[in-house]
């Protein structure tokens, strides 16, 4: 088996992983970045609604009450994401469990990571949406508020020159969305950096030298953990890794999953390994329009549709958005017809053509975002598959009770008829109760200020394993109330500046 | 509950295969009464495939080439069972109009036949959902044509460039509540 030594090994390429990378190459140390999903770039992108283009990159993790998306691929989810890039609110930081414990490390909160967000913004040229480009949607979302004496603001994203195409979450072709390939990761790969796609790492073991030497410069430390990766095409190859710092950005499932997987060599992983998952508690609502209303536009512009909403989130913890969807993303996902129409069948036949005659137009989806306890857990089956469990307390159905008449009050008072959306589950049923499904997940290697707590400490090491860190989402440990990139980007360059401090390296010395 | 999550779209697309394969177990496979005449007859499964997806969308057009390619497409896992829901149909079509065939019979009466399969034992009715999602997903949003779409609901499919006029409204500040922030970022 080949065996590679590397002063870094940084598992993923997303948002948790890209810092990294580039501000160590910058440094001047090796850094080997293993990503288990394919080399994408913008010239792969399709504007498609072909499941099995998707299917290629999007991937999923099912469970009860909750269920995860996310991407492998190339810079993970910034290839797919709706760009959104908003920084999360001051209280969010300020969030605690049940006991009255802070959620998140004393060290850490909006004021800290402040310089970091400015950063991550300068990095993928984050801005305010101009109000000439908001979308049709967005616009009638804001009127929707506005008629009801409801603040909204312009969102701000990761893009260049947006085309407006409504194609975001298949790629963007133009290559105006600020995915991380088109900055981090090439920049990464000028200093230095390599990078390997299609190469899963398995599994973690330490060295026998991992315990030695304690803050001092990075290539004076012995090699300290070993980490064995497997080709996903062709042969299958084995490959051998070993680095002085393993630094874990594969998102909330993959670093969790691969901490499971290396327990056994690593007993000193806290208990709270794929605990404590938080999720955004995302609720939507679906209404036609009144005909007071000028169209939305469900096809065009920027697929989130520009306009978010503080209104409710110091009284109700939640932030309130326009959503759009495709109709790939919608007839997937659920059943959905009309309150009140009693013809039977509801959701296939005359009724539903009828309704989806209306949905480009007339259809408008209002979603809210919301500071959900970090409740939920991953384990692995047997056979290595991650799933995730959502204990449904009365606290998290009257949230969800809640959110949703308050999102359905905003449709009704503006007219709006309701339409009766029910999600399917795996076996293509109607989901019984409540059940949330995120993109948003963060939490399963939280940071705390002690093992007790958490599974990585504020600097993201993770407790008992010197030199080993967890940089992406994973080490989150809130819901944030809006979209989770830009924190975790954030958050991950202030990982990576207590890497260059705590082993004396020198930013940008590479150049 | 009333909740649409995109993601959980994708998600969903994922476990369609899988719900599909789960709801045909092999033993109801082999125990299907599978009638010779779809041996005798390559046409029928597409009749009744076409009959089928009909019902499910009656704006449909009947004629189109693509219209039950997914019921018999290879990328999924339905496409393994085609034949048995065919036949499943067109027994239930004869038990419950006189041995009519289904794709013979009007839209009304072949609605009745898809909503006893919606509300037969689990098994079967884990198949009669997989057809009626992946009927909707195919035709709305034209899978297989990204320059086709869905005309019936003026979806253009997934290469249309649409000029800035096309995507907002003029005089926009018209629609603007109040703010609570100064740049989108909440304190």
């Amino acid at each position: 088996m080949k065996t590679v030594h590397t002063d870094v090994l940084i598992i993923g390429t997303g948002f948790g992983a890209a810092a990294p990378a580039l501000r160590l190459a910058e440094a001047g140390v090796k850094v080997v970045m293993v990503e288990k999903g394919p080399k994408v770039q913008t010239a792969d992108f399709r504007q498609t609604s072909d499941p099995q283009y998707l299917l290629k990159y999007i991937k999923g993790t099912p469970g009860d009450h909750l269920s995860l998306t996310y991407a492998e691929a190339l810079g993970g989810g910034s290839g797919f994401y709706e760009m959104v890039s908003l920084r999360a609110p001051s209280l969010v930081f300020d969030q605690t469990d049940a006991q009255g414990r802070r959620l998140w490390p004393e060290a850490i909160d909006r004021a800290a990571l402040d310089p970091y967000y400015d950063i991550a913004e300068r990095m993928l040229h984050v801005s305010q949406i101009p109000l000439a480009e908001v979308p049709k949607t967005g616009l009638v979302f804001a009127q929707l508020m506005k008629n009801l004496g409801y603040s909204v603001d312009r969102a701000r994203y990761a893009v260049r020159g947006c085309q407006g195409s409504g194609f975001c979450v298949t790629g963007c072709v133009y290559g105006a969305k600020q995915s991380l390939f088109l900055n981090y990761l090439p920049q990464a790969v000028a200093a230095g950096a390599e990078i390997e796609t299609d190469l899963e790492a398995l599994s973690i073991v330490p060295l026998p030298g991992v315990h030695r030497g304690k803050a001092r410069h990075l290539t004076d430390l012995p090699y300290r953990y070993q980490v064995l990766c497997q080709r996903r095409t062709g042969e299958r190859e084995q490959l051998r890794f070993v680095a002085r710092i393993v630094v874990l950005g594969g998102g909330t499932v993959g670093s969790a999953t691969l901490l499971f997987r290396s327990r056994a060599a690593l007993p000193l992983v806290s208990e709270h390994l794929g605990r404590n998952i938080a999720y955004n508690g995302s609720v939507k609502v679906v209404g036609l329009l009144p005909d007071s209303f000028p169209d939305a536009d469900m096809f065009t512009g920027r697929s989130h549709p520009g306009m978010i909403s503080y209104e409710f989130l110091e009284s109700h913890g939640i932030t309130v958005h326009g959503a759009k969807a495709l109709p790939l993303m919608l007839v997937s996902a659920a059943r959905m017809h009309l309150e009140g129409d009693r013809r039977d069948p509801a959701w296939w036949g005359t009724p539903h053509v009828e309704l989806m005659g209306r949905m480009r137009r007339r259809m408008i989806v209002i979603a809210a975002f919301g500071l959900t306890p970090p409740g939920a857990a991953l384990e692995l089956s047997d056979a290595g598959d991650a799933r995730v469990s959502l204990p449904l307390s009365s606290g998290l159905e009257r949230y969800h009770g809640e959110t949703q008449r308050l999102l359905e009050s905003i449709l009704v008072r503006n007219g709006c008829r309701l339409v009766r959306t029910d999600f399917l589950d795996k076996s293509l049923a109607p989901e019984e109760g409540v059940h949330f499904s995120t993109a948003h997940q963060v939490g399963s290697c939280r940071m705390a200020d002690a093992p007790s707590a958490g599974v990585v400490n504020a600097h993201g090491e993770v407790f008992g394993c010197p030199g080993l860190y967890v940089s992406d989402g994973a080490c989150i440990p809130s819901s944030l109330a809006v979209n989770t990139s830009l924190t975790i980007l954030a958050n991950a360059e202030r990982i990576a500046a207590g890497i260059l401090d705590r082993y004396r390296l020198q930013q940008g010395a590479a150049a | 509950m009333n909740a649409v999550p995109r993601r959980h779209a994708l998600r969903q697309l994922g476990l369609i295969a899988a719900g599909l394969a789960a709801a045909c177990t092999p033993m109801r496979v082999l125990t299907s009464a599978y009638p010779q005449v779809f041996d005798d007859d390559d046409g029928l499964v597409d009749r009744v495939l076409r009959a089928f997806v009909t019902a499910v969308i009656p704006d449909a057009p009947q004629d189109d080439p693509d219209l039950v390619r997914a019921h018999t497409d290879p990328a999924y896992p339905f496409a393994q069972y085609a034949g048995f829901f065919a036949a499943d149909l067109s027994r239930r079509a004869a038990r419950r109009f006189g041995g009519r065939a289904f794709e013979r019979l009007d839209v009304g009466e072949r609605t009745a036949v898809i909503a006893e399969g919606l509300a037969a034992d689990a098994t079967t009715r884990k198949l009669y959902n997989g057809a009626v999602v992946l009927a909707q997903i195919a035709f709305y949003a034209g899978i297989y044509d990204p320059t086709k779409g869905c005309p019936a609901i003026g979806f253009e499919g997934g290469n249309h460039w649409h000029p800035l006029t096309d995507i907002t409204y003029p005089d926009p500040e018209r629609f603007l509540s109040h703010t609570r922030t100064a740049d989108g970022n909440y304190a």
